[in-house]
């Protein structure tokens, strides 16, 4: 046995040094302390009040121990557990979760190829995909419930198409505190209990303040109805550099980072110790058609970075990849949704979102869900790294077989092929039975298991009591707001 | 604030790694073991004998290494190389150093896909030409392979035709192979045409050799005959193998890169023995062997890995590595074949692999497709921007324009906004437009696209072909004419 051995066992990658990432994080103090962040909210302006931040009128500026105080107060462990009783999602340091994107108000109908509005009906089917599939940890409700009855209560309908067909850990949107409220109720309902849900969290609470630096009432509203409760949330900014951030993936960092701290600050003052994740889709606008990139190779690097800022302080990462700018599931689109799940992926991001999206994230398409599926394990496998044991290192093997011999027959190759990656969409065959096959395309391919898997897949269903009761929920805040 | 700051070290491009130190020991003590005590065979007597006179036990064809022969030679491998563009434009001057990369096609499908018909035939002479000049357009093309092997010429003069196109058609400079040592003396005097002078070449060579050893551990006289050709004449090359995981190889990544290494290693002792500092790039293809459909798979995710891995073994051997990136096993390309070379692409940049392979191979290597290339460019500018990294300074913190926008601003028209926003890449490729702009430009797919821009580069840009001297031309139709006759006396 040799001694003093140091074994990789997966890929190892980081954008920043340790220094830039402390240029980094003083440059965001700074911020806090110089500009501070505008806040549309009475309770939390009330509680910077009277801490040792200064306010004036929506202003409020943060000195630099306040920060570094509440910092000392998250967690570096988040286990969340679906509705099918599993405590599946670990969030912890370079653990990845990957799972989709939420509220795109469009969707290309399987029917007619055309544009359409997201509706109930979407949201359940792309719930079912990511139920069958095992690559996506989590599930965010890809589309939008569109035709909900009132824009005022859609997220309770929203979260109702997410748990009929799907088990797993979620990531939930809301309308306001109220709305989170009632999510979070129907999600204790099915955990057994508020106090259960607090050690079986079933979903994190998608939140986002306005970048540069503003935090609008119902975000506020939101962030601190999770931190009174304890509930999972992240507070994650989507800066657009050039436009809501500066022109540079430095200061786009810096301005993130400070958005972040602020919440940090804010959750601190009003119940120290909630379960806040630190998150951000930071990438660019493309000054030349105005609109925010989701395949720009920016946002792969600019992700990965923030996730290293993340890490070092000791705070999980939701981040995002899967995405693309592409209108329609093509080539573009698989390309750039793979280069930035590698990259979401080899940063050791905790929950990557956004897998599946096309269009700049307007788009909904089951089938992008099913492609990124193959490109998640494509990704899991590479990580996986190289096993240098005695076995694997085959050296009397080698010996062996000797030059010009062959490895096809031999029990080691037998044994090991079976660790390799099992393409279910890629086609590996050859010329002539790919013809004598129809001669199909990936996209084909993808269109037929997005059927199969929709005819097929049975999620488990909920009881109908307590199907009963989470429609109950829903009614009552539909008849508050009617 | 950075400005004053000591004890200061920035990543200036993101780390990566797959193998940890003692790995990447363990894996070069099993080249050191294999060469010695299992041998390769060399099926070549006079470099038998420069071996035996090395040191080496020599058995029958089978050659056993001690490792005093391999730390010899691994001590006169150059850490830089050179290669020159005939024409003197030095931007397109390839270093060869450790965790520099340059991509490029691959060398010898069979098919190529014609890009009129888009059908799928054989590959010929005019493609040749066809794939130099629009590798000579492509910004991230570094060198520049043939994509085919010419079925239209004399039989056994593919190699010297394909030479004497490609060099008149681009000045990146180029890869070629060889049937044997007279293909690499035919192209070896194009190419002293093309510098000017045996002298000039040798002060700057201006292509680079391709060849390969046969796995598992041989090389077959003609591999090797080229290996001490090219030393003998100080031509950079590379002797790299197509290692199949459970096929020629173990099924084992680690075992397979130990094969891998071993053999390749033998045509870098040779060409060290014969030539110390003369530059030897090994690697290869590393992929594994589909054990359902027999395919050696140029799409799967092992092949990234392997060849990454590989990249981190063979630099730590001191040498420069020829990895594989942007190809696939897809048909027809289609979102197969996107996702694939982007993953493979994305691992060899971060890998910092030397010259990275076989941009535009699909149907797993049976096919060139120059509409691959040409959308594998795109993808290789878009890994370059993560191997960039992020630059952190003063300026770019931008703590200053963030206090002066303040909460709820923009910055679109910050004056940090205007000197900065062309930093970040712009697309030749990828579509950003809106839904509707889309909509009105025709719902075109990247595939459209890349039809486009690669039939515009075939028919508009022009190449240096009427740049090329005069004298060089007629020297290498004069060349072409004496290898016919070569070839029908021979």
């Amino acid at each position: 046995m040799k001694m003093n051995q140091q074994i990789n066992k997966s890929t190892k990658f980081r954008v920043l040094s340790e220094d830039q990432i402390e240029q980094i994080f003083y440059s965001a103090l700074e911020v806090l302390e110089r500009t501070g962040g505008n806040i549309y909210q009475d309770e939390a302006l009330e509680l910077f009040k009277n801490s040792n931040a200064v306010v004036r009128g929506n202003n409020v500026r943060i000195p630099t121990t306040m920060v570094e105080e509440a910092l000392n107060f998250y967690p570096r462990k988040i286990t969340l557990k679906g509705r099918n009783g599993k405590r599946s999602l670990h969030l912890q340091k370079d653990t990845v979760a990957f799972g989709t994107g939420s509220d795109l108000p469009f969707t290309y109908d399987r029917e007619t190829g055309k544009r359409r509005r997201t509706t109930y009906q979407d949201v359940n089917n792309a719930g079912k995909l990511v139920d069958a599939l095992p690559n996506y940890d989590f599930f965010m409700s890809h589309g939008i419930v569109g035709d909900a009855p009132n824009p005022q209560t859609y997220d309770r309908h929203q979260f109702m198409a997410m748990l009929d067909n799907n088990t797993k850990p979620m990531v939930v949107t809301s309308v306001d505190g109220e709305g989170l409220e009632d999510l979070w109720k129907m999600a204790s309902l099915i955990q057994g209990g508020e106090e259960e849900f607090r050690l079986n969290p079933m979903f994190v609470a998608y939140i986002e303040p306005i970048s540069p630096l503003k935090n609008d009432r119902t975000a506020v509203e939101k962030l601190l109805f999770a931190a009174e409760k304890k509930i999972p949330a992240m507070y994650t900014p989507c800066p657009s550099s050039c436009a809501t951030a500066p022109a540079t993936i430095a200061g786009m960092l810096v301005q993130s980072l400070a958005e972040t701290l602020l919440a940090t600050v804010l959750c601190h003052l009003k119940n120290p110790g909630m379960p806040l994740v630190m998150g951000g889709v930071t990438t660019l606008l493309d000054m030349k058609k105005s609109t925010y990139s989701y395949g720009a190779p920016e946002l792969s690097l600019a992700s990965a970075a923030n996730t290293d800022i993340a890490k070092w302080l000791n705070l999980l990462m939701f981040s995002t990849g899967g995405c693309s700018d592409s209108k329609i599931l093509d080539e573009q689109a698989s390309a750039e949704q793979m280069m930035n799940l590698f990259y979401a992926y080899l940063s050791g991001a905790n929950l990557v979102h956004d897998v599946g999206y096309i269009d700049h994230g307007t788009n909904a398409s089951l089938e992008s869900l099913v492609l990124n599926e193959e490109m998640m394990g494509m990704v899991r496998q590479f990580g996986k790294g190289i096993n240098t044991d005695k076995d694997h290192l085959a050296l009397d093997l080698i010996e062996k077989q000797g030059p010009g011999g062959e490895y096809v027959t031999t029990d080691h190759t037998f044994e090991h092929w079976k660790e390799w990656f099992m393409p279910k969409l890629q086609h590996r065959g050859d010329y002539e039975t790919w013809k004598a096959d129809g001669s199909k395309t990936m996209s084909d391919r993808v269109k037929e298991r997005t059927d199969e898997l929709l005819k097929t897949h049975q999620p488990e269903p909920i009881e109908d009591k307590l199907k009963q009761e989470l429609h109950k929920i829903i009614a009552d805040a539909d008849k508050r707001h009617s | 604030m950075v400005n004053n700051r000591t004890n200061y070290t920035v990543q200036q491009s993101p780390h990566f790694e797959i193998l940890s130190e003692d790995q990447k020991e363990k894996i070069y003590n099993g080249m050191f073991r294999t060469l010695q005590y299992t041998g390769a065979n060399v099926h070549h007597e006079g470099a038998r004998d420069l071996f035996k006179k090395a040191g080496c036990k020599v058995d029958g064809v089978k050659v056993y290494f001690p490792p005093e022969v391999i730390l010899q030679a691994l001590s006169t491998v150059p850490p830089v190389t050179e290669v020159f563009p005939w024409n003197g434009d030095d931007s397109k001057k390839i270093t060869i150093e450790k965790k520099r990369s340059y991509f490029g096609p691959g060398p010898t499908p069979p098919n190529f896909i014609d890009t009129e018909t888009l059908e799928r035939r054989k590959y010929l002479r005019k493609d040749a030409s066809l794939v130099a000049k629009v590798c000579d357009a492509l910004p991230n093309m570094g060198y520049v392979q043939s994509l085919g092997s010419i079925s239209d010429v004399s039989n056994g003069l593919a190699d010297v035709y394909e030479f004497a196109d490609m060099v008149r058609n681009t000045t990146t400079p180029i890869m070629s192979w060889a049937f044997g040592r007279e293909g690499v003396h035919d192209q070896h005097r194009m190419a002293i045409a093309m510098a000017g002078g045996e002298e000039e070449f040798r002060q700057r060579p201006n292509f680079i050799f391709y060849g390969e050893p046969i796995s598992p551990l041989v090389s077959d006289y003609h591999a090797i005959d080229k290996v001490m050709y090219c030393a003998e004449h100080r031509i950079p090359q590379v002797y790299s193998p197509c290692a199949i995981g459970g096929g020629t190889v173990p099924a084992t990544h680690a075992g397979q890169l130990v094969v891998a290494l071993s053999e390749s290693m033998v045509g870098v002792i040779a060409a060290q023995l014969i030539n110390p500092g003369t530059c030897v790039i090994i690697g290869g293809v590393q992929s594994i062997l589909d054990m359902r459909y027999s395919i050696y798979s140029y799409g799967a995710p092992e092949l990234s890995l392997l060849s990454a891995a590989h990249t981190e073994v063979v630099h730590y051997c001191g040498l420069p590595m020829y990895s594989t990136s942007g190809c696939t096993d897809t048909k027809k390309m289609d979102m197969q074949s996107a996702m694939e070379a982007s993953l493979s692409i994305n691992a060899a940049m971060m890998s910092g692999a030397n010259f990275v392979h076989d941009n535009g191979y699909t149907e797993s290597g049976l096919t060139g497709d120059i509409f691959q290339t040409v959308m594998d460019d795109e993808l290789i500018a878009m890994a370059r921007v993560v191997e960039r990294g992020i630059e952190v300074s003063e300026d770019t913190l931008a703590v200053e324009q963030i206090n002066n926008v303040g909460p709820g601003g923009h910055y679109l028209y910050e004056d940090h906004t205007m000197n900065h926003f062309r930093d970040y890449w712009m697309p030749t490729l990828m579509d950003r437009n809106s839904y509707e702009d889309w909509s009105e430009q025709e719902e075109k797919t990247l595939k459209d696209r890349v039809l486009e821009k690669t039939r515009d580069l075939i028919n508009n840009y022009e190449g240096p072909r009427d740049k090329v001297p005069d004298k060089a031309d007629q020297e290498i139709e004069n060349i072409l004419k004496e290898s016919e006759e070569r070839i029908k006396n021979g």
